[in-house]
């Protein structure tokens, strides 16, 4: 690819996690019937919603006033931690220096390391503690290797898809420590945490929407 | 097992409930802003505000107590989940009559996430807030960062709002506050489960002859799985496990609140009351305050919570001071 990633870019990714998302819902209220109150999948479904909204033609133009928005947005979910961690994350991207009109890989693998530290300093959950955070971590991670190593934005969003993925099949077998689910202690184990399932099916639709589009137009 | 619930669509529960129950009582409160609910009447200028948040599904918690010598304005979430921060600023703001606002915090992980978040944006906004987090359920082990807030709010909201209403200052709703926070103690048994009302999911499991001490509001397993015992025996363990945790002596002042979980009748609870007292009787403890009902409930969840509380002078005018919340008036 050419130029950097834009706002419409951005706009893509959002639409293929929301896309992800809507599919597998009802996937993640089951998911969370084994640890929690079945309310994940819908939760999840209103978070997207609003970020999709955020995003939407007739938005500002500007992705730092865009993120900002969507972050305040989606913390008036009211779905509990789960919309206040992940809009913490979106309205910290828009605290990056690099969040600007057209983003190499490593722009962006800033602004999603912007918004893992604004989450940090409200829960000191941990990977391994079975939480969202153990596909967030290293969905982050992959994604910084990936663009300091010299990889494309598809590229970086598709090693970050893959490392979210990873960490969210990986609390299959943990017991949880944060939340309400703590209180489960053993009885957590056995089924993925549906906080890291559902961030890392945000990261499949980023890169999903993106791979399509610029992904193949990088090979021309 | 089907769930069996007159409710409407599941996404319109909180707004139908919240509407619902601020026409039944037009007189002491009303809908302000996006949901909040708030005082009828509001404030005289001047005062200090109190505000909560909390998540919808437990009624009469946490509105029902909103109310002249209470709370100013509650915030509620989704069933079972913590509003967002951006209400919760709405609320302080709202709620700011010139003397600064109290944000009573009930210690469940969503909550205190939302109003972290919050507090942070009314600094930078420069308001006056100050906030206390209410941590009494023993079943949580040693750590208070551990222990989570039950009918606990209860006490709190009562001794807080009545200092509020006389004029105290900030720091003096907040020290009056944290001093009830710091006497109480709460435990928690449960002998059937709840359904979610959005999802009907059943929250937790429970074998037909079997209770949990220590189970949370929304069913987070506690430690102590039995076979189910009778009320004076049931009775009988809680309060041993609560008077030693607060160290209570003979002749120390007590508070009892028994609160229903939603599907305990009052016939229980008043045969368990019943033998609360006569424990503390035998062991030369007054119980000088009490309140047996529903403050706080997780839809046909059946079980009780407990709570003991060391009473002091200043606690005891508060506690007895007016209210006219709808689920809490005195006179």
């Amino acid at each position: 690819m050419t130029g950097g990633i834009t706002k419409d870019d951005f706009a893509r990714m959002i639409a293929g996690a929301a896309a992800l998302i809507r599919a597998q819902h009802v996937m993640l209220s089951q998911l969370d019937c084994a640890a929690g109150d079945g309310d994940h999948g819908t939760t999840m479904l209103r978070t997207v919603e609003r970020l999709e909204k955020s995003f939407a033609p007739g938005s500002p133009e500007d992705l730092k006033t865009c993120l900002r928005e969507a972050g305040w947005s989606v913390l008036g979910v009211d779905g509990g931690a789960s919309s206040s961690l992940i809009g913490t994350f979106f309205s910290g991207m828009a605290d990056a220096p690099s969040c600007g009109a057209s983003m190499s890989a490593g722009d962006l693998a800033a602004i999603f390391e912007a918004g893992l530290a604004a989450v940090r300093k409200q829960t000191k959950a941990q990977p391994g503690d079975k939480t969202m955070m153990d596909a967030l971590v290293p969905a982050i991670q992959a994604l910084r290797i990936a663009a300091d190593s010299g990889k494309s934005v598809p590229e970086a969003l598709h090693d970050a898809a893959v490392a979210a993925r990873a960490g969210a099949e990986s609390t299959r077998n943990l017991i949880a420590r944060y939340g309400r689910a703590k209180f489960l202690g053993e009885k957590t184990r056995g089924h993925p945490d549906p906080g890291a399932t559902s961030m890392s099916l945000m990261f499949e639709g980023f890169s999903s929407e993106f791979g399509e589009s610029k992904g193949e137009s990088s090979n021309a | 097992m089907r769930m069996k619930k007159f409710i409407n669509r599941p996404e319109d529960i909180v707004p139908e409930l919240l509407e619902g129950f601020v026409l039944s009582h037009p007189n002491q409160v009303r809908l302000v802003g996006s949901h909040l609910v708030a005082r009828a009447v509001p404030k005289a200028k001047g005062k200090v505000g109190v505000v909560t948040l909390g998540g919808s599904g437990h009624e009469p918690g946490l509105s029902g107590f909103v109310g002249e010598g209470m709370l100013d304005i509650s915030v509620a979430g989704e069933i079972f989940a913590a509003p967002g921060a951006p209400r919760c600023l709405e609320a302080i703001r709202l709620a700011e009559y010139g003397a600064g606002v109290l944000f009573i915090v009930l210690n469940h992980a969503g909550d205190v996430l939302s109003a972290n978040i919050t507090m942070e944006m009314a600094k930078r906004e420069g308001m006056n807030v100050k906030m206390t987090l209410t941590h009494e359920d023993i079943a949580g082990g040693p750590n208070p960062e551990d222990r989570r807030g039950l009918v606990g709010f209860l006490p709190v909201y009562k001794v807080a709002g009545a200092a509020a209403e006389q004029g105290g200052s900030l720091d003096t709703c907040l020290e009056i506050a944290e001093r009830m926070g710091r006497n109480m103690r709460t435990l928690a048994v449960a002998v059937q489960t709840a359904t979610h009302p959005s999802t009907g999911q059943a929250i937790f499991e429970l074998g037909d002859d079997e209770m949990e001490i220590g189970m949370g509001q929304h069913g987070e397993a506690g430690t102590g799985r039995m076979k189910l015992k009778t009320a004076d025996e049931t009775a009988g363990i809680m309060l041993e496990m609560l008077l030693k945790d607060l160290d209570v002596k003979a002749g120390e002042d007590l508070l009892v609140i028994l609160n229903g979980a939603g599907a305990t009748t009052l016939m229980e609870l008043f045969i368990l009351f019943r033998r609360v007292d006569q424990i503390l009787k035998a062991k030369g403890i007054k119980l000088v305050r009490s309140k047996v009902g529903e403050f706080i409930t997780t839809q046909e969840q059946a079980g009780f919570q407990l709570l003991i509380a060391r009473m002091d002078a200043d606690l005891i005018r508060y506690w007895d001071a007016p209210s006219n919340a709808p689920y809490f008036v005195t006179r």
